[in-house]
């Protein structure tokens, strides 16, 4: 069997790093039109359109595109709407609905705007904000705690947030307990 | 003219090996499954992509639902229910006051598809134990008996560890370690220097890290550190019955894998005394089946086991065959575990792992052995990693945008986790007996589960938890978690997943069940090899020991029968 080679491991994450590269130009081509497209992949399903608006726009300011590409351009509010409409019970569905609903206004801007009103800079201020409030005991909101931890579970489970975003090795092949951080930077997806 | 030679209830861990050893000598076999066959290629689900499961691979409610006790165990996912009973469908009852956690799978290969591998040999001192502090009955067995044959399974199954000399756990036929992460090390380095009786080393387990020739025939390649092993191994590189020893007896020709056949009494010549096969039924159709053998072993888990010769009495034999003893179905016993500790080891920080290992770190029971006990008998081993944060806490803290995912792709501080399990003594108040009125949709009585622990074992677990934090605590360890050990109790019967002891071996037929072969003292051409047969518990984890014993037992068994002592 193959033994570990540091060399075929660098080959590996440099073609890694180069997809990631390309998958940067693709989405940064098409950033302007992202909200509309991503409205209309949203599945049917328990969520109405307006809190699909708002999930998405929740989860794309929470993990934003960077070099790679955020929550709601790979499918999260899908993802949310499937644990709602599939795999919830009531409760769980009342208990997302009414979170939903209060939500929505806690993230109104100093100006007054709605927060699906508001530009993405506004965006990241206002939830850095609130989420600064929830996180220090200021504010006490479980639901905004279960929406974030659902946000962040869906992102890294999908393919580009486990492969891009993390690494992930399908097959590692082996184990190695104790590797220098320099050559495998990033955390593990599993 | 009886269907088989032998009859193997049971195609789990321990009969797949009686299967392996009569069928290489020649006996044609019946193996009795009560749950379906296994198709690797449609069980299995070692292939899935995190982005492939349904839901983040949360429990439904209908999993809570139809698997209201299956699916509190770690390797109940999504994508391994397919392994676990349902639990509406094989009830049991408990006790007033007592608790037990029945975990299990009907299925070719039973719980060695789902086990968790760990795989330590009992010792010279397990084997005195009992004589020595005058719980239960004295082993008929001594380490020196069994130390050939836990070499004969050691090298079938292949086992990865490292020797290390130890008197309290024996060393073995050993494929290489898996290495301890950069933080395990320096652990382990202040663990032993500060504790000079205790060991920290890589846990021993069932995955071939260098497979032998004999392995590789058999269709098992190298562990490829997927840690996917719960879903079932596409490459065979973690020992099951499937993956090991049913093949092996498949590839001699004289195996038959009777599926869906649920076993429910053992079948007595009154006139001979012996055996002649079981009444059985088969699960999906209710058609009553009667199978002859010349010689029966019982694999079929220690419940089931013991719920067959329960549910065979006689007008001869009213409290169930094999029980002339009155100790079938006493003596239940399992691991305890609980002392679970957390913490985060600094430093380390310009160090990573690669891979995902099967296993982690074990230290070996000191307590009662090179450090005094603390009013209690016996002692515990612990099982543990310490591993980088992942991405999965950012959800749990402060932060949102490009800074999130960053704190998501950078490793965090190094976090070691560990638990002990610990030895469960014998008692007879402890046991097994058949519901008087309730039965299964088959018609056969229910068990109750009669178990609780005692004052050993709390005082066990409590002294094992200041172990922990001691440990965490000599490892320089920051925001240590523990429970309080002035009020923590030992975790319920049945959640170390280790169920043992209900047909035990003794030298006596007056007090056991069985004599130094895992034979039946009353019915000479009965066997008994899966966890039932245990004297006493160790506390190591256990199935090793039930393949050494089920080869031993099975050699024995050809030998009498070649030279007509039975059947």
């Amino acid at each position: 069997m193959d033994q570990f080679n540091p060399q075929r491991r660098q080959v590996f994450q440099a073609l890694i790093a180069l997809s990631a590269v390309g998958g940067l130009s693709a989405c940064g081509s098409e950033s302007q039109s992202n909200e509309p497209r991503l409205a209309q992949a949203a599945a049917p399903g328990y969520f109405t359109n307006s809190e699909m608006a708002l999930i998405s726009a929740f989860s794309q300011t929470l993990i934003p595109q960077t070099e790679t590409a955020g929550a709601a351009q790979v499918g999260v509010p899908a993802i949310i709407q499937s644990l709602a409409t599939d795999w919830g019970d009531d409760a769980y569905r009342i208990y997302w609905r009414e979170g939903l609903a209060a939500l929505g206004p806690a993230l109104t801007s100093q100006t007054e705007e709605s927060f699906l009103a508001q530009s993405s800079s506004v965006r990241n201020q206002v939830l850095a904000t609130y989420d600064e409030q929830v996180f220090s005991g200021a504010i006490e909101n479980q639901f905004y705690r279960d929406f974030k931890n659902t946000v962040v579970q869906a992102y890294f489970r999908t393919e580009t947030g486990a492969t891009e975003e993390l690494a992930y090795e399908p097959v590692p092949g082996e184990w190695i307990g104790c590797v220098p951080l320099s050559e495998f930077p990033k955390t593990w997806a599993t | 003219m009886a269907d088989f030679d032998v009859i193997v209830v049971g195609s789990g861990m321990s009969g797949g090996w009686v299967a392996k050893e009569l069928c290489e000598q020649g006996f044609k076999v019946g193996v009795i499954e009560r749950g379906r066959a296994i198709t690797p290629a449609e069980d299995y689900t070692d292939f899935v992509d995190p982005w492939t499961t349904e839901h983040l691979n949360r429990k439904s409610d209908k999993d809570r639902e139809d698997y209201p006790i299956q699916s509190t165990v770690y390797a109940f996912q999504t994508y391994t229910r397919q392994f676990w009973v349902k639990d509406k469908e094989h009830p049991y009852e408990t006790a007033d006051g007592t608790d037990f956690t029945w975990l299990r799978g009907y299925h070719e290969g039973g719980k060695s598809i789902m086990w968790a591998r760990q795989s330590y040999r009992l010792s010279a001192i397990d084997f005195e134990a009992n004589k020595k502090d005058g719980h239960g009955i004295d082993w008929p067995v001594r380490y020196d008996d069994i130390a050939p044959w836990y070499d004969y399974v050691e090298r079938f199954a292949g086992i990865s560890g490292s020797k290390e000399g130890l008197d309290i756990l024996p060393d073995g036929i050993f494929q290489p370690p898996h290495d301890l992460t950069c933080a395990e090390i320096d652990f382990k380095n202040k663990i032993e220097a500060t504790f000079p009786g205790r060991k920290v080393i890589p846990g021993r387990v069932a995955n071939l890290t260098e497979p032998t020739e004999e392995q590789m025939a058999l269709g098992r390649g190298r562990c490829q550190a997927r840690n996917h092993c719960y879903q079932g191994c596409s490459f065979g590189a973690y020992f099951s019955s499937k993956s090991a020893t049913l093949p092996a007896a498949q590839g001699t020709g004289n195996m038959t894998l009777i599926p869906n056949t649920a076993v429910h009494k053992l079948i007595l010549d009154e006139a001979t005394g012996q055996a002649t096969g079981v009444e059985a039924v088969d699960v999906e159709t209710g058609e009553g089946k009667r199978i002859t053998s010349r010689a029966v072993f019982l694999n079929a888990g220690t419940i089931p086991t013991t719920m067959i010769l329960l549910n065979s009495a006689t007008t001869n034999a009213p409290n169930g065959l094999a029980n002339s003893s009155g100790q079938l179905g006493k003596n239940v016993m399992d691991h305890h575990s609980g002392a679970r500790g957390y913490a985060t080891l600094p430093g380390h920080l310009d160090r990573h792992f690669f891979g995902r290992r099967p296993n982690g770190f074990y230290i070996p029971r000191f307590r009662n052995h090179t450090e005094e006990g603390d009013g209690f008998v016996r002692g515990y081993g612990y099982q543990g990693g310490a591993m980088r944060g992942n991405w999965s806490s950012v959800g749990y803290r402060k932060g949102i945008g490009a800074d999130l995912k960053a704190a998501a792709s950078t490793p965090g501080p190094w976090q070691i986790s560990m638990i002990a399990f610990g030895e469960v003594l014998p008692n007879e108040k402890n046991h097994i007996r058949l519901h008087p009125t309730k039965t299964d949709k088959w018609g056969f009585p229910v068990p109750v589960m009669d178990v609780a622990w005692g004052e050993n074992e709390r005082a066990m677990v409590r002294r094992a938890i200041k172990d922990t934090r001691a440990m965490l605590e000599a490892a320089g360890g920051i925001n240590i978690q523990t429970d309080d050990p002035d009020t923590a109790e030992p975790a319920p019967p049945g959640i170390g997943i280790h169920e043992m002891g209900t047909a035990r071996m003794g030298h006596d037929p007056s007090n056991s069940v069985l004599n130094k072969w895992n034979q039946s003292w009353d019915i000479p051409n009965l066997f008994i090899t899966d966890g039932s047969f245990m004297t006493s518990a160790g506390c190591q984890n256990p199935s090793l020991t039930y393949m050494a014993f089920s080869a031993r037992a099975a050699n024995h068994a050809a030998e009498l029968l070649k030279t007509g002592q039975i059947g």
